[in-house]
């Protein structure tokens, strides 16, 4: 089982980022989430979704989806800003304990998706 | 911390600097619900402080589609009534996550001031190195030195600084349901800007039946006609006005609030390709448009989608009510980019799109996407659809488009969310009061 993200689907509500908090704290608290929506260039309307997996991070960006291992960033390349905040979080576990995932439950467009 | 609240008011006096806390009991709640009625019963404690009041609902920063929503309370300089204006986006769940479930500002400070409220702490400080700034050199600004992107940022430009009646209050750079002048009495109070960051966490009374019944209606979401809605035209064609083939060039992509469903955000290009989808070099490319009223009243005076897009991104720097300027510049015969842009400290005059209610009339006046039966054909549907949105904390477009989220809905989730029992009568009784002012 795999989570798959459709950027251009992403309508920058951070339902996901809710439904993530819950599965790590069963309370509303985004800040533990292992997804966030990518919207630090607000003027620009760049977004998409970030999502931390246990040794990569997935950059769910309009121009389409790529995937960083964690600390092998190349020598000299800036780490994006929008990316900081998840670094210290937990990696996705695919909802370990739950029947499904719940950023794809909570999703209202489909951005994400179980494979 | 109590379910669905932080339980924390918090109370900072700008003519001596002090900063309070108190505790909010479940009696306050069982009262007032939450919102703008919680905010209204705060501002008539504090009345003689003209004070201005931050408040969430209970249902704001929850997994309720469409909980977005906080809301500023105060006296309109505009109308001499109490109104309410709504917090949208991020920024209105921000300030829930903050840990002030309300916020009352009294008094007036001597000095340019900012407000920073972020993980249960309030800072006041110094704001003379912002003063002068426009809205979104404000913002910008603030978030450089404050250290993160993801602030929000309540923040007034010129026309505020100037105490304009006309003044706005705008949410990071975009424009606001603020029609009332709040924008005024922050420069009157000498406050630039409100900044927001929080990392809250709210638990829930039956969380499983509460998770459940969100679901169920995000999933009637999806199997209704709305799910496949999205740009702000929509909603123009659901009030007679054809726009989409007059935004169409310079559109780009649609974006919701938090947690609503909907993208009816519509970010508008005029200074890069709007249909180039990855990022550019260019820092300032556009506006987002989440009002249809704020450019319908340029597109009236017979600008182009581009001029209308570029005086309203002017708007939005100066920090003043596209909508007033749009009337009050066809009363005065300007209809001309440069004009308009030019006369912005001159402008005055009633506004008659401003009403005469205590909600915002910047969502239009019935039902959307649906005809509601027949409640939606009588003349309080809109105020208290809108009354119920502002004191849950539900996005105020969104409670317009869907019917599934009934008074009795919206109660339901509050009573799993907190275990209150809150009751009909009591949110009824909180509507009444929010409309009557």
């Amino acid at each position: 089982m795999a989570l798959k993200i459709e950027p251009l689907k992403c309508i920058e509500c951070g339902a996901c980022e809710l439904a993530c908090g819950y599965h790590w704290d069963r309370a509303f608290s985004p800040i533990t989430s292992s997804i966030m929506t990518y919207r630090t260039r607000e003027k620009k309307n760049y977004f998409g979704l970030i999502l931390k997996e246990e040794e990569n991070l997935i950059l769910g960006r309009p121009e389409g989806v790529e995937v960083q291992r964690i600390g092998a960033v190349e020598e000299g390349v800036e780490a994006d800003a929008s990316a900081k905040p998840i670094m210290l979080r937990e990696g996705c576990d695919l909802c370990d304990g739950f029947d499904n995932l719940l950023c794809v439950q909570y999703c209202p467009t489909g951005a994400m998706y179980q494979e | 911390m109590g379910n669905l609240t932080s339980e924390t008011l918090l109370i900072i006096d700008l003519a001596s600097g002090e900063i309070s806390e108190e505790m909010i009991e479940d009696e306050f709640y069982k009262e007032h619900v939450g919102g703008a009625a919680a905010n209204l019963a705060l501002y008539k404690k504090y009345q003689d402080e003209d004070p201005i009041v931050l408040g969430t609902g209970l249902l704001a920063g929850t997994l309720v589609p469409g909980s977005s929503l906080s809301v500023i309370t105060a006296k309109s300089p505009r109308t001499g009534k109490v109104c309410h204006a709504p917090v949208n986006l991020y920024g209105g769940i921000e300030l829930k996550y903050t840990g002030f479930d309300f916020v009352v500002i009294k008094g007036a400070s001597e000095k340019p001031v900012y407000l920073w409220l972020h993980d249960q702490v309030a800072d006041v400080s110094e704001a003379d190195e912002y003063w002068g700034l426009d809205v979104w050199e404000t913002t910008d600004k603030m978030r450089v030195g404050l250290g993160e992107d993801l602030i929000q940022v309540l923040a007034i430009g010129k026309a505020g600084e100037n105490a304009s009646p006309l003044a706005q209050v705008n949410l990071n750079y975009w424009a606001t349901g603020d029609q009332w002048g709040f924008g005024g009495l922050f420069g009157q109070k000498k406050i630039k800007a409100i900044a927001m960051r929080g990392m809250g966490m709210f638990d829930m009374d039956d969380e499983d039946a509460f998770l459940k019944n969100a679901l169920g209606v995000l999933n009637e979401f999806k199997n209704s006609p709305l799910a496949s809605k999205k740009g702000i035209a929509e909603i123009g064609a659901e009030i007679g006005e054809d726009i989409a083939g007059w935004l169409e060039p310079l559109t780009h992509r649609h974006s919701a609030c938090f947690n609503t469903p909907v993208a009816f955000n519509t970010f508008l290009k005029f200074d890069d390709d709007p249909k180039i989808l990855k990022e550019t070099d260019v820092e300032e490319p556009g506006i987002l448009l989440t009002n249809i009223y704020d450019i319908l009243g340029f597109k009236n005076l017979g600008m182009s989608v581009e001029d209308a897009a570029r005086v309203l991104q002017a708007c939005m720097k100066y920090g003043i009510d596209p909508v007033a300027v749009a009337e009050l510049s066809q009363k005065a015969g300007k209809k001309s980019l440069d004009e308009i842009k030019g006369s912005f400290s001159e402008l005055s005059g009633d506004v008659a799109a401003t009403g005469k209610g205590t909600l915002s009339p910047c969502t239009p006046l019935k039902p959307l996407f649906h005809d509601a039966g027949s409640e939606g054909q009588a003349s309080d549907w809109w105020e208290k659809r809108q009354a119920v949105a502002y004191i849950c904390g539900i996005q105020h477009f969104f409670i317009l488009m869907a019917p599934f989220l009934s008074d009795e809905k919206l109660l339901e989730f509050i009573n799993q969310g907190t275990g209150l029992e809150i009751t009909a009568d009591v949110l009824n009784k909180a509507v009444a009061a929010v409309i009557s002012g």
